[in-house]
């Protein structure tokens, strides 16, 4: 049996590139940086994991529980404040659509504070939770309670000082190809941490609570 | 042909290496314990051994042939074998190449699966379908420091620190917990390997018919100490093992909860120290447990064995038995 | 600070002292004196024949594909051989400390490293081969081929492949910086829980192996994104999936593992490090901590780790052995299923490395029936390899050898795999030498096919072959090697001798191990051979010249450039037509045909960055390992910075014109025609004792 037959003629076959196929740059960015999330996902997904693991009762080791002190309509505000900011920074995007430069702006700088009205409201959580004695060193599941959920946070930070940088990148050098990539970029990962925020509410906050 | 003599140098090394099969059940002094088995335990993973080795060695022992063969028939410039070019399809080969291993792996599985439940560390069916009524089961709870075993006789309130002492046609089942770190219990003669964790409890069982002495290791990497961390097992006759636990019972030590804490600082057992202890302080196990589930540790010094002859002079010093 | 440190903390040096450097050991301060006289010398050679600005023009700031994997390799081989000698060390150790009556020296109680040592030699070894000398090696591979294969100019991200490379770097300073400065994890290349908490490890070795692996991790990771885009975006037009190169396929199954596998480790790292920096109890024993958390979370990552490993490794066999059988690989599509499957199904199979934890039967042999189910594809490429050779012209040169040893060895290896898949059987010898000699054999499946593809693509990326008569000795040497240290061990594993003895109790196991020392010593013969193989090769190299198709009967992309390959790979991309295109086109007479016209070409900028971001994650990982707070925030600070910095100023590269292509094309060819006509006119070519080089048409093989 022979291996799959010759379909193209040898002598009237293209041997070479003439076309001049231009390489898509935008897309080629975005295609990796959709890689990159992948594997940022993963890195959810194991914080998941070992926060499963560590979330029995006696992983608090007669501690603390989130049951004890998780307020879920405190936590909702930081959902909205967060939602608000991928609101905002989508209106941003539109602009982009229609050129302008003012509105992206606008957009991003409001998505900007919202993250920030976020991580606000995370701090001031976490150095409430400090001053009662609740530490990450309090418990294994403290330990999973608190890294999931300011991994999260420290993911924000830096893509509020990308935010920053985005900016000023903008109003420097307008709308090339790589600043609209970088833009595009931004938005996929802005996405991403409030699509994670969802399963940090519902299943650390809420199930917390529940539980 | 050098190269297919070389190659066959090379395949014969490798038989070689499974000549020491035939050894099976052989002299008094096997040196391969894993194919000397004197506990039942042992003897099934064995079998599984045996069964397994005999149908995957079949299938890998054909394809190296047939390797070879190809390398002799199909060498440039013989011109012993035909040469197509273009054959790079088969599908009668791709159900060969597929099928066989499925099957092969099938089988395996049957195998895999009733050996698992048969030598099943917290329920072995070899041992619990073995269990003659009139055998009462020994119950041993084992706790592993840093890195000496203590072996507890619950039954007798006793210990023994370093050496296991077991009768034999009788079952014999473990608690095992760690003290400091992970470890792991082995008896290659006699019972497979289960590891052993701090302020968790992990379970096995064995049964020999077999009196002797056989080498139990700490086979899994715990520190400074593991390579000296074995220990004799002394499997004997029943009333060698009443006589024995008696003279335990006379011992001068004692094991409470507060000698507990100094047995277990960190000691590299060189000299295969074994201490007895007439007296347990009752529920020992589960405290230990406990405790180390509260957090207790026994923390290693830094650099403590970067010289050896300096430390092991030191913990001389230190007035351990 | 923010923990206990045993040691003491200064704000200024962390936990660095005078008293972390080894200055009084006997191995490694005279080992210290030796790197500095060498290092010292070769900054002085590189001076006195005034190579600095080509180095750092040419080297250390391209973003050529081709140069940043063959530096890959370059570390990948200097790890190697570092790694070759802790094993070298293991070894000694363990031959010379058997019995209690055994000799000890250098403070030893038996042989002459102690337990504090030993420990820090076996763990270094393991980490470095796996993770420094595979990975960088099979990663420099993919760098060079992978490109070239799918007919691109490049990599999707130069820039980011030159960061993977030099973060890779920083890692592997990191790790040798550590013979010298602190000391390393004792605990085995991948750890336990709790032996790596702070009150068990309290030195700053496990601290030194976090930020090795983090470095790896994330070079890895980066280059997976790389090779996954350039594959799915850089492929010259014509080449559909089904017409991609065998190994394009293996990188691109292997780099899916890394890309989702590698985020386990970094989290099951970083709670290590939350552990041991902040007081957490993710893995403590105690306050509801699951030591068991972190050995599942490691294995998650390290099963797939090691398919990320040996795919690209059997990529590589899939072709050798097509080009030196004269055949097409057989069984195309099934190899691809089956490198897919194995990808896939590599993620539920890691319990097998912890049978012995106590799962219970049910969850033990659920695992155990999906480990040997991966099995199965692993068992369809040998037959198709064994298939590509049947009717077939097979010839046994060096490369081809080392493809069939990587061959025998999967054998070796699958059966010892199958044997360890079962719990019943890895109750008895989990943990043991028989597990280290099953997984040594996998490796050296890896270590063989590299060796292999040294030999073969060698010619495509310096132009020259490599000599073939001490290629074949290296082979046998290691060969007998392999034999001579990993029989034995198989035996000694059924004898029960478990691994990682720094003191070896059993003196009936002395023979055997006397065996397996005599099998280094035969080893480090074959490093020697690898040595010479080297002078010899540069030394004859002008005999030894080839032109695109270095074997005559390549069969991919790759062999229609020239050789070496220039900068900007093929100066008018080629249009694909077939799976195998150059035998294709070789088969049907067309192999020389140029392209009529040549259009400008857009080219990317070297940069200086992404060494200076190398050295940059080397300072913060130092600092971090020593807890030199100011120097992480500075570090971290600077890093963040220049990537800030970076993409304001972006790379609008450069364009080579049309007529500067043809102008270097015409020259390539020229000395094509001049190696073509040197080689019919001088039939046997110097040096080369063997077998001929397949193109030499009139010679007869040996």
């Amino acid at each position: 049996m022979s291996s799959h037959a010759s379909t193209v003629d040898p002598k009237k076959a293209e041997l070479w590139d003439t076309h001049h196929h231009s390489h898509d740059v935008i897309s080629t960015r975005t295609l990796g940086y959709f890689l990159y999330l992948l594997s940022d996902g993963m890195l959810f997904a194991t914080l998941f994991a070992a926060y499963g693991v560590l979330s029995y009762q006696h992983s608090y080791f007669g501690g603390p529980t989130p049951a004890e002190f998780v307020k879920p309509w405190y936590t909702f505000a930081q959902t909205i404040a967060l939602f608000l900011s991928v609101l905002a920074y989508g209106f941003g995007m539109n602009a982009l659509k229609h050129k302008n430069k003012s509105g992206l702006i606008n957009g991003m700088l409001a998505a900007f504070v919202l993250g920030v009205v976020f991580l606000v409201l995370d701090i001031h959580d976490m150095s409430h939770l400090y001053s009662m004695g609740i530490t990450l060193a309090s418990s294994g599941g403290m330990s999973a309670f608190m890294v999931l959920t300011q991994v999260h946070a420290t993911h924000i930070f830096f893509g509020l000082i990308w935010i920053l940088v985005m900016i000023a990148q903008v109003m420097t050098k307008g709308f090339t190809e790589e600043t609209v990539g970088r833009l595009l970029t931004l938005r996929m990962f802005w996405h991403l941490q409030a699509v994670i925020w969802v399963f940090v509410y519902i299943f650390v906050y809420l199930w917390g609570y529940i539980s | 042909m050098d190269i297919k003599w070389r190659n066959w140098l090379k395949k014969g090394w490798r038989a070689a290496a499974l000549a020491p099969v035939l050894l099976l059940g052989g002299c008094a002094h096997n040196p391969y314990w894993i194919f000397d088995p004197k506990g039942i335990m042992a003897k099934t993973n064995l079998f599984y051994l045996i069964v397994d080795v005999v149908i995957m060695g079949a299938i890998v022992g054909l394809t190296a042939l047939l390797v070879v063969w190809f390398m002799w028939r199909y060498q440039k410039g013989k011109n012993r074998g035909m040469y197509d070019p273009h054959w790079s399809h088969s599908n009668t080969i791709e159900v060969f190449v597929w099928g066989i291993p499925i099957i092969a792996v099938g089988f395996l599985s049957y195998f895999a699966v009733r050996g698992t439940f048969e030598i099943n560390p917290y329920n072995p069916t070899v041992i619990t379908h073995h269990m003659k009524p009139n055998g009462d089961p020994v119950e041993v709870d084992v706790i592993a420091t840093d890195w000496q075993w203590l072996f507890v006789y619950p039954q007798y309130h006793m210990a023994v620190a370093n050496e296991l002492v077991l009768p034999v046609h009788t079952p014999v089942f473990f608690r095992l917990t760690s003290s400091a770190v992970t470890t792991t219990f082995f008896i290659p003669q006699l019972v497979g390997m289960i590891d052993v964790m701090p302020g968790m409890r992990t379970k096995n069982a064995l049964l020999s018919d077999h009196a002797g002495e056989y080498q139990g290791i700490a086979s899994d990497y715990a520190g400074a100490g593991t390579s000296w961390m074995t220990f004799k097992t002394k499997m004997v006759d029943k009333a060698d093992f009443a006589q024995w636990v008696q003279k335990v019972q006379q011992a001068p030590g004692s094991m409470t909860y507060a000698s507990f804490n100094r047995f277990a600082e960190p000691f590299i057992n060189v000299n295969h120290h074994l201490v007895y202890f007439s007296s347990v302080e009752p529920g020992l196990f589960d405290h230990v447990m406990t405790e180390v589930m509260r957090g207790k540790t026994w923390p290693i010094p830094p650099m403590m064995t970067e010289n050896m002859v300096d430390y092991m002079k030191k913990q001389a010093a230190e007035h351990r038995d | 600070m923010l923990v206990d440190l045993p040691g003491g903390w200064s704000p200024l040096l962390g936990r660095l002292a005078w008293s972390q450097i080894p200055y009084a050991n006997p191995i490694l301060a005279p080992l210290f004196v030796a790197v500095v006289i060498g290092a010292i010398a070769i900054i002085g050679l590189i001076t006195y024949y005034g190579k600095w600005t080509y180095l750092w023009k040419e080297w250390l700031t391209t973003v050529d594909h081709k140069k940043l994997g063959v530096m890959y390799i370059i570390i990948g081989l200097v790890m190697l051989f570092r790694g070759f000698i802790d094993g070298l060390m293991i070894r000694t150790q363990q031959v010379w400390a058997v019995g209690p009556h055994s000799s000890g020296v250098f403070g030893s109680l038996h042989g002459y490293l102690t337990p504090f040592h030993f420990g820090q030699v076996y763990s270094a070894h393991g980490l470095i081969m796996i993770l420094l000398a595979a990975t960088p090696l099979l990663v420099g591979f993919m760098n060079i081929i992978v490109p070239i294969q799918v007919g691109a100019r490049d990599m999707a991200y130069p820039y980011l492949n030159a960061l993977g490379l030099w973060i890779t770097a920083a890692a592997a300073a990191l790790i040798m910086i550590s013979l010298f400065v602190g000391d390393f994890a004792h605990n085995g290349w991948f750890e336990y829980a709790p032996i790596f908490e702070m009150q068990y490890s309290p030195g700053v070795g496990v601290d030194y192996w976090i930020w090795t692996l983090q470095l790896v991790a994330l070079g890895t990771t980066l280059g997976g994104i790389n090779i996954l885009a350039t594959i799915i975006k850089m492929r010259a037009p014509g080449m559909t999936w089904g017409k991609l190169p065998i190994f394009v396929w293996a990188s691109l199954s292997a780099n899916v593992i890394a890309l989702t596998s590698f985020p386990a480790l970094q989290i099951a790292l970083a709670l290590v490090t939350a552990d041991r920096y902040l007081g957490a109890h993710f893995f403590t024993a105690g306050m509801g901590g699951n030591l068991m958390l972190y050995t599942n979370l490691f294995w998650i990552w390290g099963h797939p780790e090691v398919y990320f490993v040996i795919l690209p490794a059997f990529g590589m066999m899939s072709e050798i052995f097509p080009t030196f059988s004269e055949k097409p690989l057989f069984g195309y599509i099934t190899m691809v299923l089956a490198s897919m499957a194995i990808a896939g199904v590599s993620w539920l199979v890691w319990l097998h490395h912890f049978f012995t934890m106590g799962a219970g039967p049910y969850v033990n042999t659920a695992f155990s029936v999906a480990t040997m189910l991966v099995g199965i594809p692993t068992g369809v490429k040998v037959f198709n390899w064994a298939f590509t050779m049947y009717r077939g012209r097979l010839t046994f040169n060096a490369a081809m050898l080392w493809a069939i040893g990587a061959l025998f060895l999967l054998l070796i290896g699958g059966l010892t795999g199958m044997m360890l898949a079962i719990p019943a059987i890895n109750y008895m010898v989990h943990n043991s030498v028989f597990v280290v000699a099953h997984f040594h054999s996998m490796l050296l499946v890896i270590v063989y096919a590299i060796f292999g593809s040294v030999l073969y693509w060698f010619p495509k990326v310096f132009g020259f072959k490599l000599d073939e008569f001490w290629a074949k000795t290296m082979f046998w040497l290691f060969s007998a090697g392999t034999a001579l240290v990993f029989v034995p061990m198989y035996m000694l594993g059924f004898m029960g001798m478990t691994r990682r003895l720094e003191y070896v109790f059993n003196t009936g196991w002395q023979s055997y191990l006397d065996v397996m020392e005599f099998g280094i010593v035969v080893y480090t013969l074959s490093v020697l051979a690898f040595f010479i193989l080297l002078y010899v090769s540069v030394r004859d190299h002008a005999k030894n010249r080839v032109g695109a198709d270095a074997w005559g009967t390549s069969r991919s992309l790759e062999w229609l450039t020239h050789s070496p390959v220039p900068f900007y790979n093929f100066a008018v991309l080629p249009h694909v037509n077939e799976r195998d295109e150059v035998a294709w086109r070789r088969q049907h007479g067309i192999d020389n045909v140029r392209p009529e016209h040549y259009d400008d070409i857009h080219m990317p900028n070297n940069t200086g960055v992404a060494i200076i971001m190398g050295g940059l994650t080397f300072v913060l990982g130092f600092a971090l390992t020593w807890r030199i707070w100011w120097l992480c925030i500075v570090s971290l600070l600077a890093i963040i910075g220049l990537m800030i910095i970076r993409s304001f100023r972006g790379d609008p590269g450069y364009i080579i014109t049309g007529a500067e292509l043809q102008r270097m094309e015409e020259e390539a060819y020229r000395r094509e025609a001049q190696i073509a006509d040197s080689h019919h006119s001088h039939p046997v070519s110097g040096g080369v004792v063997g077998n001929a080089m397949a193109y030499q048409r009139n010679d007869s093989s040996k």
